[in-house]
């Protein structure tokens, strides 16, 4: 029997289902010649089949050559896929780097500037405390000594102590008022700086508004609740719209418009000798 | 020869191959790679010292166990590191250089896997702490309280390292500023650096009931007792942490030595901690409290830098002296002690790396 495939190749199914006749009458074992027969055709088989792997190989070889020669791109490797992607991968890695260190420069000058401004301006209401202090006292002084030199009548020595000591004390906190007035008075200017340029900053912003109102989805106002929520509310009459806030105010003390800067003019005022008005004397 | 492009490569190709590893790594990975090529250039150079290299190793393999690098893991950098050296020595790499390089890693993998596995069995990787009380001294300088859920034990004067849910693998050393106890509470001193990562979160962005992360202890700026010395301690700024531990320790002795405390900075409020070593040194007679402040004019106390005071007062060559602080500050003490005569090895120092701004 042979195990032969329509197209002469043998198939893992013929080799699986080979069946040798007994050997005739007189001899043990198989069929001689079938089995020779078959080795034969398995032989082929194998040989056809090298040659057929050789040539898929060097067909491989000669593709993969083609296109490490043309450095086609689309054809590329895995391997060059991967270094593709481990430099886009370190492009984006390089750049948010840089976006944390921009950052924390950027944090480093802030604080750095709020640290130097901070020690500047303690530095300088130390200075200034100091300044009307000494001031006070010098002319507290004076006043007292101009009244102990006086001659007076019957004048004992612990009467003129005490009439000295009251004029040092009058005039200390005389000196001590007028600085305490000052200051107050910058308060109130700059209060009233603020109050004017928000009323001002509000016309202008209503001035320049078109009728209606148009639709800017970023900076549109919340809409028009019942009760007094906007600190931008409007003025009777006026339409139902209220103008894009203003910028925050700045916290009182600081001069709002650089129209008109807090007096500094004699008697200086005593803005940072005290931290803040409700711990005056 | 390559840069920072090697460990760049590197680092990308992990990434990659192994995604999950980049959860081990801060955003930005620049300071990284500085500390990979540092690591790489320490043990290529110390091969022909192994018993160093091999401590070295261990420490590094015990010290990556908080930022969760587990022995799964070592293959997959290995991989990524023949892959780096064979990308960038091209033609030249060989089999035989990859067989010898991928020797020498599994070596250093299995030191550093075992340090950490023996490591393992002692502590945890990490402790995890709760903000328990948070107090902001001056603007940038702020104290606060800890509680652990593990004991953690330390010895006084030693410091660990910290990371907060704010700024994930972001790991600074901080001292604790007291004895270990027994309710598991830490006290910590931080002050705010211009820029710095995790003082700002520390300082202003952290709040009662804040989770932090606390590393190992680590440090040699501890308490060496039996000298019968005097002791002299050099506190500069928040560098007063470790020498505040290092003093309640020495409350505890039966005989406790003399201490003198010098606590410096630039101005008056920066003395943040006064008022309570005042109220220490009022109950305890062997306790001297200087506070020492170089740039207020007005200051009543003892003004100049603190190395300046020392050498204006006393004979401090009986002394076992401790000095924490910034580098310009404890280099300064160094030098000055030195020159008043001190022996070297009575000086014992923490360097917090950073300086006054």
């Amino acid at each position: 029997m042979t195990a032969s495939s329509r197209n002469g190749r043998l198939t893992p199914d013929q080799v699986q289902s080979i069946s040798f006749p007994p050997a005739r009458f007189g001899r043990r074992g198989l069929d001689e010649e079938t089995v020779h027969s078959f080795c034969d055709q398995v032989q082929h088989e194998l040989v056809t089949l090298l040659n057929e792997k050789a040539s898929l190989w060097e067909e491989v070889e000669r593709l993969r050559r083609r296109i490490i020669d043309t450095g086609d791109p689309a054809g590329a490797r895995p391997e060059d896929a991967h270094v593709q992607a481990v430099r886009i991968l370190s492009n984006a890695q390089q750049m948010a780097d840089r976006y944390v260190a921009d950052a924390q420069q950027y944090s480093r000058q802030l604080t750095g500037g709020a640290r130097r401004q901070r020690d500047e301006v303690l530095a300088e209401a130390k200075s200034h405390a100091d300044r009307v202090l000494d001031e006070a006292r010098s002319r507290a002084s004076r006043a007292a000594e101009v009244v102990a030199s006086e001659p007076g009548p019957a004048a004992s020595g612990e009467w003129r102590d005490r009439t000295a000591e009251l004029a040092y004390l009058r005039t200390f906190s005389e000196v001590y008022r007028t600085h305490l007035r000052a200051y107050l008075e910058t308060l109130l200017n700059n209060v009233e700086d603020w109050e004017q340029s928000e009323k001002a900053s509000l016309a202008s912003a209503r001035a320049e508004l078109p009728f209606p109102f148009p639709p800017a989805p970023q900076e549109q106002p919340p809409p028009p609740a019942p009760g007094p929520t906007s600190y931008s509310s409007p003025p009777p009459g006026s339409p139902p719209y209220s103008a894009p806030p203003p910028p925050p105010p700045p916290y009182p003390p600081s001069p709002p418009a650089p129209s008109s800067p807090p007096a500094r003019s004699s008697p200086p005022p005593a803005s940072y000798s005290s931290p803040s008005p409700a711990r005056l004397p | 020869m390559h840069g920072d492009a090697v460990p760049l490569f590197f680092y990308s190709d992990l990434f990659l191959r192994h995604p999950e590893t980049r959860d081990l790594f801060p955003v930005s990975m620049a300071a990284q790679r500085d500390r990979l090529v540092h690591a790489l250039g320490r043990i290529v150079s110390g091969v022909s010292r192994a018993d160093a290299l091999g401590e070295y190793l261990q420490d590094l393999g015990r010290e990556h166990r908080k930022f969760g690098a587990i022995a799964e893991y070592y293959p997959y950098v290995g991989a990524s590191l023949l892959a780096t050296l064979a990308h960038f020595n091209g033609p030249a790499w060989t089999p035989e250089l990859a067989a010898d390089w991928q020797a020498a890693y599994d070596l250093v993998a299995q030191v550093m896997i075992g340090a950490a596995a023996e490591d393992a069995g002692v502590r945890p990787a990490f402790w995890e702490a709760t903000v328990i009380a948070h107090e902001l001294r001056r603007f940038d300088i702020a104290t606060f309280r800890v509680a652990t859920t593990e004991p953690l034990d330390y010895l006084p004067g030693q410091s660990v390292s910290m990371e907060s849910a704010e700024r994930p693998r972001i790991w600074r050393c901080y001292s604790p500023a007291n004895v270990p106890r027994d309710d598991l509470t830490m006290d910590f001193h931080v002050r705010m650096i211009d820029g710095g990562t995790l003082s700002m979160v520390l300082t202003r962005g952290v709040a009662v009931g804040a989770r932090l992360r606390i590393g190992p202890p680590v440090g040699t700026l501890t308490y060496r007792p039996g000298t019968r010395r005097d002791v002299l301690l050099v506190a500069g700024s928040t560098g007063l942490a470790p020498l505040k531990a290092i003093a309640e320790q020495i409350s505890g002795l039966p005989d406790p030595p003399r201490v003198h405390l010098l606590f410096g900075a630039r101005t008056a409020d920066g003395l943040y901690d006064l008022t309570d070593l005042e109220k220490t040194a009022a109950r305890q007679p062997w306790l001297t409290v200087t506070p020492v402040v170089s740039h207020e004019p007005g200051f009543p106390g003892e003004r100049g830098l603190l190395h300046e005071v020392l050498a204006r007062g006393g004979d401090w060559r009986r002394h076992d002296v401790y000095a924490s602080g910034p580098t310009p500050m404890v280099e300064a003490t160094v030098t000055q002690l030195t020159a008043l005569g001190v022996p070297r090895s009575q000086i014992h120092l923490e360097d917090f790396g950073w300086s006054e701004p």
